[in-house]
């Protein structure tokens, strides 16, 4: 192989982003770019539209634009009300007694909607008020929100995971999400006893105790909502259905509840959400083609082969690899957006993960778990924006309450990068691996 | 063609491409849950629903795409000729406006154009050729490829009328407030 093609198509690449191009635009650009230096135009173009194509062609990656209906369906009723109220019944009293609320309703949301930016958009429009009455600052409140917002990822049903599972070739969806458990809570409960530790010095108030029959009526109320996640998970883990039909059964369950239970969704409204999350699928869907087609020209160049022997050329051990690979994700996941990260850099780091002894599910989860700070950082982390927009904070202010923030989050990766049966035990125990 | 007539055009292809999207989208609900019943009622998973849930996900999916691009629901960083525009002078600012909005549409289109329309066009009578047909349906492959080609020409169009747009449209109106960025921020995330 040679460095002349990998050059052309990094460059174009940087060159687009840089001038605004959308991502999915300049990855397929920077794509063609790579692969025309190497081969005759014609064919090429049919190449990249063929794997862009192929790219899509999967039932795994079916249950991504049904869990997003399903998420969307939900968002649409009351069902950040309910969570806040749970998180308040559950987590009210400890030390940075709203901040911890936040971070229960923002995972426990994160993980019905799998969506980290709606997560930060509705517990943190339903939050900031309410934190700032109480006297926490403005900034606190966004830099815990949009943090916690992220641990919805990795605990299940998760989108990205099912896009890794697709770039990782052959990893079971089912397995990956039992293992993203663990390292979800692990996540919130760092992110959760950081915020505390900040809430204690600064002094903030803590809400009084509620009793334990208030608890029960909020858990009821919650139930349903809830309820989504034991649906689905529960006929995962049964192997009643496969990931994919789970989201079709999700939707269904979303439809009954927001229509006939709650009543807060109208049938006529019903069309508009469907719009809504087929427009979120072309977003995402176009990310995946044409990151598949750029992965395609980076394998047809041999790039990943080349990284991974320029890896583990350095000879370092497993642990300094493991190292290598994280600064760099957190570098690529500051810059670029988490779908095409995770389908661009499995394939090149994957193999070399899997020569150092890393079973692929536990690599995934470090890899999702990294690209969350990713989504909190500057320049582009997109939860922070809308973190930050849905709190009218701004970027300087919050700062200093992120900091400590992203080192609870680069210690919670650190732990799950070395102790793999924290990603393992429950898929193993449930006999997925 | 004026510029009032292709506003109208854009209105009516945005209003076709919701009521496909929403049919595509719940046509692919329905055959995934049909899919669950067919193995659990009739005892025999349906391969044929199975297929026919991947082929409206790669339909789904660029249509969905062509009419994002449309809603200006890609991501895309602010630019650095944003950035440029406002600590530039006012010449400098005028040129790099200009540039700011024509080189994203010019990138958007060359894809398009190059990829999906050419690109996909030439995979469509490729294969149409070879007489390639689908496993369960017996579907000509051909036929699912023709989104390619499709998505592409609808994604000119909207670029074309991003280009005669008399004054700065949505996308640009946007950045002008810096909290909006996020709101054509990542839907995938």
């Amino acid at each position: 192989m040679s460095w002349g093609p990998a050059a052309v198509l990094v460059g174009t690449f940087a060159l687009l982003l840089g001038l605004g191009v959308p991502v999915a635009f300049a990855l397929g650009l920077a794509a063609a770019a790579g692969l025309v230096v190497s081969i005759d135009a014609g064919p090429a173009l049919t190449t990249l539209a063929q794997q862009s194509a192929t790219g899509l062609d999967s039932f795994a990656l079916l249950a991504i634009p049904l869990f997003v209906l399903s998420g969307q369906l939900m968002n649409r009723g009351g069902v950040a009300r309910r969570l806040v109220d749970l998180g308040k019944a559950v987590a009210g009293t400890m030390p940075g007694g709203l901040a911890w609320v936040n971070v229960v309703a923002c995972t426990l949301f994160g993980a019905i909607s799998g969506s980290a930016v709606a997560a930060t958009a509705a517990i943190g429009g339903f939050m900031t008020p309410q934190m700032t009455r109480e006297g926490y600052d403005r900034e606190y409140a966004a830099a815990v929100n949009l943090t916690s917002s992220t641990t919805g990822l990795l605990i299940p049903p998760s989108n990205i995971l099912i896009v890794y599972a697709l770039a990782s070739g052959g990893a079971s969806v089912a397995a990956l999400f039992l293992a993203g458990y663990l390292p979800g809570l692990l996540l919130a409960a760092a992110i959760g006893a950081t915020a505390a530790w900040i809430a204690s010095r600064r002094r903030y108030p803590r809400a009084s105790a509620h009793r334990a029959r208030e608890l029960g009526r909020r858990l009821v109320a919650a139930l349903p909502s809830l309820g989504l996640i034991v649906l689905v998970m529960g006929g995962i883990v049964a192997g009643v259905f496969t990931a994919t039909e789970a989201a079709g059964v999700a939707v269904l369950y979303a439809l009954i509840l927001t229509l006939v239970v709650h009543r807060e969704l109208r049938l006529r409204e019903v069309p508009r959400v469907l719009v809504e999350a087929a427009t979120t699928t072309g977003v995402v869907m176009l990310l995946i083609a044409a990151s598949m087609a750029l992965s395609w020209v980076l394998a047809y160049e041999r790039i990943p082969q080349a990284a991974a022997e320029a890896l583990l050329g350095l000879g370092g051990g497993k642990l300094v690899v493991l190292l290598l690979i994280n600064l760099v994700l957190l570098v690529v996941g500051a810059v670029l957006d988490m779908t095409p990260a995770v389908l661009i850099f499995t394939p090149i780091f994957l193999p070399v993960a899997v020569e150092l002894g890393l079973d692929p599910v536990h690599f995934g989860i470090v890899m999702v778990l990294n690209l969350c700070i990713g989504l909190c950082t500057p320049p582009v982390g997109t939860v922070l924006f809308v973190g930050l927009g849905v709190a009218g904070a701004s970027l300087g202010r919050t700062l200093r309450f992120l900091l400590p923030l992203y080192v609870a989050m680069v210690i919670a990766l650190a732990v799950v990068t070395l102790v793999p049966e924290l990603s393992l035990w429950l898929p193993r125990r449930f006999g997925f691996l | 063609m004026t510029t009032s007539s292709l506003a109208t055009l854009r209105r009516a292809v945005d209003r076709l491409l919701e009521a496909i999207l929403a049919l595509l989208l719940s046509a692919m609900t329905l055959a995934v849950l049909w899919q669950v019943a067919s193995r659990y009622l009739l005892g025999d998973p349906s391969s044929v629903t199975e297929e026919l849930a991947r082929f409206l996900l790669i339909w789904l999916g660029l249509l969905g795409a062509a009419y994002a691009f449309g809603q200006k629901a890609h991501v895309a960083l602010p630019g650095l000729l944003r950035v440029m525009e406002r600590r530039a002078g006012s010449r400098t600012a005028v040129l790099s406006r200009r540039l700011a909005h024509w080189l994203p549409v010019l990138a958007v289109a060359a894809f398009s154009l190059g990829v999906l329309l050419v690109g996909g066009a030439r995979l469509v009578s490729l294969v149409l050729d070879l007489e390639q047909r689908s496993a369960a349906l017996g579907m000509p492959l051909g036929w699912v490829y023709l989104v390619l080609p499709l998505a592409g020409l609808l994604i000119l169009l909207y670029c074309l009328c991003d280009a005669v747009e008399p004054r700065p449209g949505a996308h640009a109106r946007r950045h002008l407030d810096p909290h909006s960025d996020a709101e054509i921020g990542d839907r995938s995330a």
